[in-house]
């Protein structure tokens, strides 16, 4: 049972890290938290579907004709939402992501219907380990997740680009003052947000099936790993994602299945007391 | 090569949404507001008794309006894309059949959101409008008894679609302006545990079920049923809407020992919660509730809903005439397998005509007066009797799912009780 719970709570909570490394792109570029990343898990979920059970492509052509797609997506996101209230306050673009999500979550059910949909696993059948019977797809989900997480943090930390995205993230007037397109390099950060959440849409699909509220439970799932790992840092993402993940797969069969969710809050409390900047957060005080 | 590569993306994204398109538009037309009367059909379908005139002529003149309140937008919006596609095809098959009166009818949706509040709003609105003879509510027991004193407000017929015991006593004893059109999940639940202990042999059974109010209410009426016959529940878990992963719900289960699972929830937790049983190496039986046998269901979890057994008010392939010639119109019409909430609207609009037809005007009072007079009306889910407003319907069936197919056991049925 045991092992049984560690696997689905990995294989959850990467996903969770996944929606949140997304969000945490966004919040270091521009300082604003996407309340509509979950709404790209969903929207990655039923591009896969359109290529894979429509336009009958293998999965994983599929999973990345899909990414490259919520590319695409993530920059019309950026355009339509975030850039013409750059200037303004940020009530104003947390609601104007609030009314995307909304947007979104409707236009899917527009353009795909309200029935919910499935697709082609990436890896069919399950595997017994030990007394666990595992789904393959868990094991892709982990091991899809766990190469886009590092190519991530490659291109972040080892390329030009990435030092671009870096340097815009940390002071876009300094940036633009070296020459450094910002408005390339935002795009380019909610590109690869939108990108890496979509296939996470994609990969839980299969097991979870697709309707077009599919990311409103998992995006705030994914904001209590953001906190929980720190404000603004990609591993502490991460690390809350598989924290979130394990709470709710251990906490469900051992304290109460009713109360999951209350779990990941009271356990995202009891860390804020010890650490209230998070895991990976930086201290911020203010200086006398 | 910045140029070449947003061309790319943005060819990828076109294409995407392209694919979609013939879809996007069936299913747009199915969920727009009925505004306009369709009393221009060719087609009636077969078997079709339309609740009034015999007449083939078409119907003239004002439009006989009846509400219906459904969620067209949010999480449960599936049920409002087989509402408006049912609508779609009873107002054509009414309005071509003469309509009621001689006057055509026309059904008017509001977006109840598929919250109680929602549901409020929408029927304050149609019930403000006087052209609105009557009002069918949600499909949700909870949104019906949210609207139940709206409904003695303005005392105005009002059908609602929920199943629970509940609302059904609501209906019986504090609002003779509300009626209860499903069989009650008391009927149901208590006919799937007597086949599951007494034709089946099983004796230990696991409940998971959702928490939301009408999943809940079967779970506490599945326990109640087998308390019946000296069982209890060797564990019963619960989980919250919208919950994905069931590991460790279906853990719980495992280390319970029991030989039988319980279900109670929605299509999709339904499916999801199928087929995880199933990959996590449970054969049991699986005992559910309506959305256990639902078309969503079973297309969805495919090969893991064998030996799966439910008590559901309606399957597609049901032997009733009108309902199978409904749901081969559906599918004929939409391309899919016609849902629960599809045939329900039917049945709803079919016997609120009938009530009219036999009250002989659109007096809200005198349509009222009209439906209590219904005692056998064969609808295409179960016949009807409403001479208490509670529990009109009279059965449902009893449906175990092999080779993905729902194939009816039996059929139930239930004496109506008139004091």
């Amino acid at each position: 049972m045991n092992l049984q719970l560690l696997i689905s709570g990995v294989s959850m909570g990467i996903v969770y890290g996944l929606i949140a490394m997304g969000m945490v792109l966004i919040f270091r570029s521009v300082g604003i938290m996407n309340f509509a990343q979950g709404e790209f898990l969903m929207f990655g979920g039923y591009f896969c579907y359109t290529y894979n059970q429509i336009f009958r492509l293998p999965i994983v052509v599929s999973l990345i004709l899909a990414s490259l797609s919520m590319g695409v997506v993530g920059v019309l996101f950026m355009r339509s939402s975030y850039w013409p209230l750059r200037r303004a306050q940020a009530k104003a673009i947390i609601v104007s992501a609030m009314g995307a999500s909304i947007a979104f979550k409707e236009g899917a059910r527009l353009i795909w219907g309200s029935i919910p949909v499935s697709m082609d696993r990436v890896v069919e059948g399950t595997v017994k380990v030990g007394t666990a019977s595992v789904q393959w797809q868990h094991i892709a989900i982990i091991g899809t997740s766990a190469v886009i997480m590092v190519a991530v943090y490659l291109l972040l930390e080892k390329t030009f680009i990435g030092n671009i995205m870096q340097a815009t993230a940390q002071d876009q007037y300094m940036a633009s003052l070296t020459g450094i397109p910002v408005v390339f390099s935002i795009g380019l950060t909610f590109a690869l947000s939108a990108m890496i959440t979509g296939v996470g849409g994609g990969l839980l699909a299969p097991i979870f099936f697709l309707n077009n509220v599919m990311g409103a439970t998992a995006g705030s799932k994914a904001f209590a790993a953001i906190v929980i790992g720190g404000f603004g840092s990609v591993q502490g993402a991460i690390i809350g994602g598989l924290i979130v993940g394990l709470v709710e797969s251990f906490g469900g069969a051992y304290i109460s299945s009713t109360y999951q969710l209350v779990l990941i809050y009271v356990v995202l409390i009891a860390i804020l007391m010890i650490r209230p900047q998070g895991i990976f957060g930086e201290k911020i005080q203010e200086k006398a | 090569m910045k140029k070449v590569m947003a061309l790319v993306m943005a060819a990828l994204l076109v294409l995407g949404l392209a694919g979609c398109g013939s879809k996007e538009e069936a299913e747009s037309k199915g969920e727009e507001k009925k505004t306009t009367q369709a009393a221009k059909s060719e087609t009636k379908a077969a078997g079709d008794e339309t609740p009034s005139s015999s007449s083939s002529e078409e119907a003239s003149g004002d439009s006989i309006k009846i509400g219906l309140t459904t969620v067209l937008t949010g999480d449960r919006s599936l049920e409002g894309q087989y509402a408006s596609n049912a609508v779609k095809l009873i107002e054509e098959e009414i309005n071509g059949a003469g309509g009621v009166l001689g006057r055509p009818v026309e059904v008017v949706i509001e977006d109840a959101l598929g919250t109680d509040v929602g549901a409020v709003n929408a029927y304050r609105k149609l019930a403000a409008d006087e052209d609105i003879v009557a009002i069918i509510g949600p499909d949700s027991s909870n949104d019906g008894m949210a609207q139940s004193p709206s409904a003695l407000e303005f005392k105005i017929l009002t059908t609602a679609q929920g199943s629970s015991p509940t609302l059904r006593d609501m209906c019986n004893n504090d609002n003779e302006w509300l009626f209860q059109l499903r069989a009650c999940d008391e009927t149901l639940c208590a006919a799937l545990i007597k086949y599951a202990v007494e034709e089946l042999g099983l004796k230990s059974f696991a409940i998971l079920h959702d928490t939301e109010t009408s999943s809940a209410d079967q779970a506490r009426l599945f326990t109640e049923a087998l308390a019946a016959y000296d069982i209890e529940p060797e564990v019963v878990v619960p989980f919250t809407t919208g919950t994905k992963d069931f590991s460790s719900q279906i853990a719980q289960v495992q280390n319970s020992g029991a030989e039988a699972i319980i279900g109670a929830a929605f299509q999709t937790e339904a499916a999801i919660l199928v087929t995880q049983i199933r990959s996590m190496g449970m054969d049991v039986p699986i005992l559910g509730s309506n959305g256990f046998a639902d078309p969503v269901t079973i297309q969805l979890a495919g090969d893991a809903t064998d030996d799966v057994y439910c008590a559901s008010a309606w399957v597609p392939n049901t032997p009733n005439p009108k309902g199978n010639a409904f749901a081969a119109k559906y599918q004929e019409t939409y391309g899919e397998e016609c849902g629960k909430a599809a045939a329900q609207i039917y049945d709803h609009v079919s016997i609120i005509c009938e009530a009219i037809e036999r009250a002989g005007s659109t007096d809200r009072a005198a349509v009222r007066d009209a439906m209590n007079t219904i005692d056998s009306y064969e609808g295409a889910i179960t016949t009807y009797d409403c001479r208490t407003n509670g529990d009109c319907g009279r059965g449902g069936l009893l449906v175990r799912v092999q080779d993905q197919k729902a194939e009816i056991i039996a059929e139930i049925t239930s004496e109506k009780v008139i004091d």
